[in-house]
């Protein structure tokens, strides 16, 4: 890589900038719908918010496939080693959307049961607040999520 | 079953003693009578109406107070029928007239007796759409409490308790008809040592403390039971905090110790647990820079490498540990280990040098218990002022004068607090009491009285030193006199915190854990259960100064110390610390001692960690947790720990609790004490038993008699509020301190000219001050009574010798 | 051949759908971020503290809140008012205000219990943070300008509709403010943020002569 690191190189800046962009126009999201979130990720799938708008509703069972991880719901103790597989077997870039209270923090759950937030067991690029967040919440923050990408303030 | 009636409560007949008052037989039978005024610890007054509930009379029905009509044979009483009922609403409704709706902003709403009575037992709606009346809200009647005379209910608690309880009834009810309000006299702020039991005992929010003023709200508090760790009464107290933080201490009625009273010194000196000035990392002390932070592995390495050294040269004969009476037993019991195991050195002193013998501290015979003065005939006060020193004991000895009809004898140079309930009162010079303890004996001359006062028992004494200007062997005299008394018994007094745990683990230089002397029989167990002991005599606090001083003492481990604030001869204490080439300080706080300490080590401390303590009388009880202690400070007995591992010996403590079970192990006197029995079936103490191993042989009365040289003599004592670290660092004591001054009676200031002068020079033999006069004819002739450490003043030494000049 | 006609079918949903919308006819899609959803008048968005029109903060400090609070979200610290520059009415103010945007569950426990109307919700839901610190909203954030406008704290924020803060989400009170109970289930809210403007209760101003 020596080699190719120059230090004000228009090349590859650009083709960086383009890169950057390009992965925000087609992440295809891991279903990790947990609890009743789960219910409002699907409802911005469908027709009266369409996810393809951004070239984002193919879910994927396969985390092989996935490149955006969005925790829906209440992440329980024991379900966190299965959540931190499904992670780990992403392709990288891959990122994280904590959506919700519960998965964001515990929300009302302050208990044994829950992990009191995801980002204990996997890094969190954008937290959607709301119980759960409506839709329009949930594009709020892929758009957050994507405008950090084009910024390249989120590893990619 | 001629002591007992039978009542009928709601249909339910009960078998209760006779002369019980009907609000509390009914409770002890499960019917709760609901009540404002009416209070378990004071006498009934029936103001409230509250507690109103249907007698059935020959006469036809009728509508008592509860809590001012004792049960007699055959009564039929109705508490929750309609016509009572009505009554109940009735009040409530009434009691709201004027009351403000300003729940939300009291700091009683949510634990508000008035709130759930109206919950429970009100109308739910007013008719009353008058305007209530107006005050001007709050107003401080004192430093520590807000007087809020809107929200008042005129049930007489407070007043009562001033009146009944602390004795000094410095508040009232004025004006008549709908006026009728508290208020204080003019000029004469509510400056009671106990004003915060007002607050607690209040039902409504008229009367709150400034410490916990919109602190905190009720739902958002954690609670936990504790023990006291102030005076050495071992009060038990209801500790509470609110996120992370301790917001209040409330008084827990148990029977044995405080009745659920506490001075304020305990409920409001809580501050300084959460005070910013608190140690947060160890600190290592550099010629140049001061202190500087470091870690925990670094500051442990440079002690251990430094004791190392002296104690592979000179041995344990050069390390000196003092202090300790702030410790749990637990950690007491860790640092007398480590003293006498890893250090090898028996000189460990906790008590300061207050000068008493610890033996007869710790291992008294007949030792009473607070109780016993319930049943006193006769008690015998010669010692500190209890007020001062010993504010819940003196609530129990002048309840034992005034209300249970004990004769009192109270003995010291000045007034006392219990003066006005004392059948005799006698006043000496310090240093003369051998004199009068001859003719109290013998029962003549200006004692004759109070002999005969004594005469009969069962007699209780409190015995402890009066003041640093006092011979402290006197108070094992007085002792001894009070053990030829009938049926006697005896509390000596010590004041530190928890001073009798220290001293029963071992933080003297003659005893060892559980009141085993130093080269006694018990020692081998322990040495066998230790692995060795120091063998070499120990020196006490003085001792260990002195030596110090002289270049003797290489290593001085100050635990929880303050030497040159707390040592009567403070002057002594700079010359030994600074002589001192390595000073090592566990402490919570940056004192003035500790600033000159090569090593400090910032530790948990009350609130902060759990462990037992152990009070004046032996009882031992659970001090517990409820905020984790600030930054990166850790118990003490995890400190020792890791310090002995890094000097090469394994002292073996897990965990505090592992620490008490190896104490039940070691120390005779605590075997069967453990944390299981006190936090559950024994929530009141274990009193260990009294003795030791060697029971105190006294001496004879007529041995001490140091006489003072010169025709006045220094009388330095302590007051409640003074500059010491829990009270400098409570924001709402720190205030309240007399401040230095050197009081005189008015015939001395007279022949020594200074009947108009403003301030006196005052020199003893160790230094000098300047300080205001304070005229007192309370004092014996020839007695100058100095506040002992008030901010700002410089160390007098304990006397005897004083002059006084003008200034 | 049944797999034909079967597919057939489906496609020819499909054309219908799709060609009727090519004439702009029957799309259900709101094009968010470029236009926003209407959202119901009862809305519960994010908190904000009101003031009364004289400026004064409405909060007291009690703590009502956050003991309602199921989440534990609130975090309220009351001190002395100054007795000649007041924040608030009465002798206590809230000095410490926050609230766990992470936390909340947008249930409006904390509007029903404060006694004082200070707390209540506006429409604004969208605000996604990218860190925890973010979102926790303290006072400044939570408390209104003077002029009654709503502070936020990225107020440059595309995706959001800022206006949605000047709505108020309507709730109905159980009593009326002076607690008579003949107020009972009577609508009294106003429908915008901002200090609060309702009429007085029917009979105030008799009861007050």
């Amino acid at each position: 890589m020596a080699a190719l690191s120059f230090p004000s190189n228009f090349l590859t800046t650009t083709i960086d900038k383009a890169a950057r962009w390009a992965r925000t126009q087609s992440m295809w999201p891991a279903t990790f719908g947990l609890a009743c979130c789960a219910i409002e990720m699907m409802a911005t799938g469908a027709a009266h918010n369409d996810l393809a708008r951004f070239g984002m509703e193919v879910f994927r069972a396969s985390p092989r496939q996935a490149d955006l991880m969005i925790v829906a719901g209440r992440v329980s103790q024991k379900m966190a080693p299965v959540l931190r597989q499904v992670y780990d077997q992403m392709p990288d870039p891959k990122w994280v959307i904590s959506m919700g209270a519960c998965a964001s923090s515990g929300g009302m759950f302050n208990n044994y049961a829950l992990v009191q937030g995801v980002d204990e067991v996997v890094p969190v690029d954008v937290y959607v607040p709301g119980c759960p967040p409506g839709p329009q919440s949930l594009m709020h923050g892929i758009l957050t999520l994507q405008r950090m990408i084009v910024e390249g303030k989120v590893a990619s | 079953m001629s002591d007992h009636v039978t009542v009928t409560i709601d249909g339910r007949k009960l078998e209760v003693p006779a002369g019980e008052l009907l609000i509390e037989a009914a409770q002890e039978h499960g019917t709760y009578i609901p009540r404002f005024c009416w209070h378990p610890r004071m006498k009934p007054v029936g103001m409230c109406r509250m507690c109103l509930v249907e007698l059935e009379t020959p006469r036809g029905p009728a509508i008592v107070t509860a809590c001012t009509t004792p049960v007699s044979d055959g009564m039929v009483v109705h508490t929750r029928n309609e016509t009572v009922q009505r009554m109940q609403e009735g009040v409530l409704e009434f009691l709201l007239i004027n009351h403000p709706l300003d729940c939300p902003v009291c700091d009683r709403g949510g634990e508000c007796p008035l709130q759930d009575h109206v919950m429970a037992y009100g109308p739910g709606e007013s008719r009353f759409v008058e305007e209530k009346r107006h005050f001007e809200k709050p107003i401080p009647i004192s430093e520590l409490v807000l007087l809020d005379r809107e929200r008042c209910i005129l049930c007489a608690r407070c007043t009562r308790f001033s009146e009944e309880i602390s004795g000094d009834p410095l508040i009232e009810f004025t004006d008549r008809g709908n006026g009728v309000h508290i208020a204080t006299f003019p000029d004469l702020p509510f400056s009671s040592y106990f004003s915060g039991n007002t607050v607690q005992i209040c039902p409504v929010g008229a009367l709150t403390a400034t410490a916990y003023r919109f602190r905190a709200r009720p739902w958002d508090l954690e609670a936990v039971e504790s023990t006291c760790m102030h005076c050495t009464a071992g009060d038990r107290i209801n500790l509470q905090a609110s996120h992370n933080e301790v917001v209040r201490i409330l008084g827990v009625d148990v029977e044995p110790t405080n009745q659920g009273w506490l001075s304020d010194r305990c409920r409001f000196g809580f501050q300084y647990v959460g005070s910013p000035d608190r140690l947060t990392v160890p600190l290592i002390r550099d010629a140049e820079q001061g202190h500087t932070e470091v870690t925990w592995s670094e500051a442990l390495d440079l002690a251990a490498t430094r004791i190392g050294e002296v104690l592979a040269g000179s041995g344990g004969q050069s390390v000196a540990v003092l202090g300790g009476a702030r410790l749990t037993n637990e950690d007491a019991y860790a640092l007398s280990k480590f003293a006498r195991v890893v250090l090898g050195t028996n000189h460990v002193d906790a008590q300061m040098d207050d000068g008493l013998d610890p033996q007869f501290l710790a291992a008294t015979v007949d030792r009473a218990l607070i109780s016993d003065l319930d049943s006193a005939k006769a008690i015998l006060v010669w010692g500190p002022d209890l007020k001062e020193e010993h504010p819940t004991l003196y609530l129990r000895v002048r309840r034992a004068a005034q209300e249970l009809g004990a004769a009192l004898v109270v003995v010291h140079p000045r007034r006392t607090g219990l003066d006005d309930r004392a059948t005799h009162k006698l006043t000496y010079r310090p240093g003369e009491g051998a004199d009068l303890l001859t003719e109290l004996v013998a029962g003549s001359g200006r004692a004759s009285q109070a002999r005969q006062a004594l005469a009969e028992g069962p007699v209780v004494g409190l015995v402890g030193r009066t003041g640093y200007g006092e011979d402290p062997r006197l108070a094992e005299a007085v002792a001894a006199f009070v053990r030829t008394l009938p049926d006697a018994r005896i509390l000596p007094l010590a004041r530190r915190a928890n001073i009798y745990g220290a001293l029963d683990m071992g933080l003297a230089p003659t005893l060892l854990p559980g009141r085993v002397s130093v080269g006694g029989e018990g020692a081998r167990s322990i040495a066998e259960a230790w692995g060795g002991l120091a063998e070499h005599p120990g020196l006490d606090t003085r001792g260990i100064l002195e030596a110090a001083a002289a270049g003797d003492i290489e290593v001085l481990f100050l635990v929880g110390a303050d030497p040159l604030r707390d040592v009567p001869d403070g002057a002594l204490a700079r010359r030994a610390l600074e002589r001192v080439p390595f000073v090592v300080a566990i402490d919570q706080f940056l004192t003035d001692s500790s600033r000159l300490a090569d090593v400090v080590f910032c530790a948990d401390g009350f609130a902060e960690k759990e462990g037992t303590v152990t009070n004046l009388e032996g009882r031992v009880q659970k001090v517990n947790r409820i905020v984790p202690g600030p930054g990166q400070t850790r118990p003490d007995w995890s400190i020792l720990d890791d310090l002995a591992r890094r000097l090469g010996v394994e002292l073996g403590f897990g965990s505090a609790e592992a620490i008490s079970k190896e104490i039940a192990d070691v120390a005779p006197a605590y075997r069967g004490v453990t944390w299981d029995r006190l936090d559950w079936e024994e929530r009141d103490g274990i009193v260990v038993p009294d003795g030791g191993e060697a029971p105190l042989r006294f001496v004879p009365a007529d041995t001490p008699g140091t006489r003072a040289g010169g025709d006045l003599v220094l009388h330095l004592a302590r007051v409640m509020y003074d500059d010491g670290v829990t009270v400098r660092h409570s924001p709402s004591l720190a205030g309240l301190a007399p401040g230095a001054a050197v009081h005189l009676h008015p015939d001395d200031a007279a022949r020594l000219g200074l009947a108009s002068a403003e301030t006196a020079r005052v020199v003893t033999e160790q230094g000098e001050a300047t300080l205001p006069i304070r005229l007192d004819d309370t004092l014996h002739r020839g007695v100058v009574y100095v506040p002992f450490n008030q901010p700002g003043m410089p160390p007098l030494g304990p006397g005897p010798a004083v002059t006084v000049t003008p200034a | 051949m049944g797999v034909m006609s079967e597919l057939w079918k489906g496609l020819r949903v499909t054309g219908r759908i799709g060609l009727r919308s090519l004439v702009g006819r029957g799309i259900v899609t709101t094009e968010y971020p470029k236009e926003f959803r209407t959202k119901p008048q009862r809305f519960h968005g994010r908190h904000v503290l009101n003031r009364y029109p004289d400026g004064m903060e409405k909060c007291i400090g009690c703590e009502l809140c956050a003991g309602a609070c199921p989440a534990q979200c609130i975090y309220v610290r009351g001190a002395d008012n100054a007795p000649d520059d007041p924040n608030s009415p009465g002798e206590r103010f809230g000095y410490v205000y926050e609230i766990n945007m992470l936390r909340c569950i947008f249930c409006a426990l904390c509007v029903e219990a404060c006694p004082t109307e200070a707390i209540t919700m506006t429409h604004l839901f969208e605000m996604s943070v990218t860190s925890r610190e973010e979102a926790i909203y303290t006072k400044e954030e939570l408390l209104m300008r003077p002029d009654g406008t709503v502070p936020h704290p990225r107020p440059d924020d595309p995706y959001a509709d800022l206006s949605e803060l000047e709505v108020a989400d309507g709730w109905v009170r159980a009593t009326a403010p002076s607690g008579s109970a003949a107020y009972e289930g009577v609508k009294m809210w106003q429908d915008t943020a901002g200090p609060a403007s309702w009429d007085p209760e029917p009979d105030q101003e008799t009861r007050d002569a």
